[in-house]
């Protein structure tokens, strides 16, 4: 089941205790994002560190929501779907590998039978792994034993487990080697393609960003600089920022 | 009372010794010396006069009294979380009326003030520093775990299944004291209660049988007590639409 995923006039805004004045203070973190993401596309989000990527992300999934505007998925308010139901359907691998105790096997089939699923588990556990390049030998495994590229690995598993149509993927291959790097995006792309997923892609790379990416929103400071297919944001960019963005000649300035 | 005063060369001699090595003690140590004579001098007038009024609501209405310090007490380990006072006091009052109601319904103890009000003192003063251990463990793991938690929830687990872990770390640091002393009571350390019974005079197997009885229902107590604690606060720290917020 495909989905598409709408923005509409979506904010941000957090609030922060700061601990050096000691007050609450209130930090706009995305800032009027309209856009969609069509079914099954491969759709990256690139911006420096601090733009609100991880953020944007989990609007998505619900972990936290919008406070302006609303997300649409497959043409249903976000906030108005069961939000397990939805969960269900938005795989997400986080940025920073987090794991259940206990072992491989453990953790891929989590999803599965919390909801129910009681038959099969086994069998399933294999396929997940074996999608994602991961020997069955791993299933008894403890996580922490690991390498890190297994870890995140095993983290998609986890989240194909549930059968997802939407997919997070939060800077996946942020502690791989550029080899390693690389086959994690040929299986995402694969992945994307013979299970027709919507991928949402965060990263701050730019040549990642072009390798993968059909369309690409550049996000810095909450804003939404600019949105085009991937090849033209590096080639026709429309505004300065993204020019200087892309020739990685863009520094942290100080925003708002 | 003559003895007590005599004793009181004992707090000289530790205020000697603040003193001398520059600890800076000397105010708590007279501070709290005072107050222990106060209170314990204070309940046991009060023992006294319940004990010799045979009236069992009276009874009741202490142990209330009670839970409800126990509550207090607990409940300022979860500061910020709206109802954490509520929260404690009916999880300590849980683990004390349950534990307190099977051993009248055993027939174990007999409903007189003087078994019921120093076991349900003992219970709560366990339970509420359960509680409190509960309390603090949660939320470090909550802050700790949160990555774990919310890839729990990511994968379509409600609050309460993608805090189970967590809960059952909090439950189980929070019971580690009290499990410890179960399993050392009676090798390194004497129990208070058989202690004083044994010096005011009583048989030493009597005395044994009475401390089981309390470690067990200790035990219990404060099982019952701080599970249902992690169970009633968890769900502050998560929204209704099972969001993680660590406050
Ligand atoms: N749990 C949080 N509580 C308060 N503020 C937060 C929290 N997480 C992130 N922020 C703030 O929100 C802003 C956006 O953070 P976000 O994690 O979305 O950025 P990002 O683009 O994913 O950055 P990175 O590339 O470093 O992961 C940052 O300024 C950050 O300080
Ligand atoms: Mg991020």
């Amino acid at each position: 089941m495909p989905m598409r995923i709408v923005f509409e006039g979506v904010g941000k805004t957090r609030k922060y205790y700061d601990s050096q004045n000691s007050l609450w203070r209130q930090q706009v973190v995305l800032r009027d994002l309209t856009f969609q993401v069509e079914d099954a596309e491969v759709f990256t989000i690139l911006g420096p560190s601090g733009a609100g990527k991880s953020t944007l992300l989990r609007l998505v999934n619900r972990l936290e929501d919008p406070s302006q505007g609303h997300i649409m998925l497959d043409g249903h308010l976000a906030s108005s779907i069961d939000v397990i139901a939805l969960r269900r359907d938005v795989g997400m691998v986080f940025q920073l590998p987090a794991f259940f105790p206990g072992t491989v096997r453990e953790n891929v089939i989590y999803g599965p039978k919390l909801h129910g699923t009681k038959t099969g588990l086994d069998g399933l556990a294999e396929t997940c792994l074996a999608a994602v390049g991961l020997s069955p030998d791993l299933l008894g495994r403890r996580t922490q034993d690991l390498s890190v590229g297994q870890q995140q690995r095993v983290c998609l598993a986890r989240a194909l487990a549930n059968g997802p149509a939407i997919l997070l993927l939060d800077e996946p291959t942020s502690a791989l080697d550029l080899s390693a790097t690389l086959a994690m995006e040929r299986l995402i792309a694969r992945l994307a393609v013979e299970r027709r997923l919507t991928v949402l892609f965060v990263s701050h790379d730019l040549e990642q960003v072009r390798r993968v990416g059909q369309r690409t929103m550049l996000l810095i400071d909450g804003h939404m600089v600019e949105l085009s297919e991937t090849e033209a944001l590096f080639t026709q960019p429309q505004s300065d920022l993204t020019r200087r963005f892309c020739a990685g000649l863009w520094k942290e300035e100080k925003h708002g | 009372m003559v003895d007590v005063v005599l004793a009181l060369v004992l707090v000289a001699i530790a205020v000697a010794l603040s003193r001398v090595k520059g600890l800076n003690l000397e105010r708590d140590i007279l501070l709290g010396t005072l107050r222990a004579f106060a209170q314990l001098m204070a309940i046991g007038y009060l023992l006294n006069f319940i004990f010799d009024l045979h009236r069992l609501e009276l009874v009741f209405v202490l142990l209330l009294i009670m839970v409800l310090i126990g509550g207090q007490t607990s409940s300022r380990r979860a500061k910020s979380l709206r109802g954490r006072f509520l929260i404690a006091t009916c999880a300590i009052g849980l683990g004390t009326f349950a534990t307190l109601g099977l051993l009248i319904g055993l027939g174990i103890i007999a409903t007189q003030p003087r078994y019921l009000i120093p076991l349900a003192g003992m219970t709560i003063g366990n339970a509420t520093r359960t509680c409190s251990l509960a309390l603090e463990r949660l939320r470090s793991e909550l802050t700790s775990r949160a990555g774990e938690v919310e890839a729990a929830l990511a994968l379509g687990a409600t609050s309460s299944q993608a805090a189970q872990h967590v809960i059952r770390a909090a439950v189980r640091a929070a019971m580690v004291p009290l499990v410890d002393t179960l399993k050392i009571v009676g090798l390194i350390q004497f129990p208070g209660a058989m202690t004083g019974m044994i010096l005011a005079g009583a048989q030493p197997l009597d005395a044994v049988k009475i401390q089981l009885i309390i470690m067990y229902m200790l035990v219990a107590a404060a099982l019952i007590a701080s599970l249902s604690i992690a169970l009633l606060v968890i769900r502050k720290y998560f929204t209704r639409d099972h969001q993680l917020v660590v406050l």
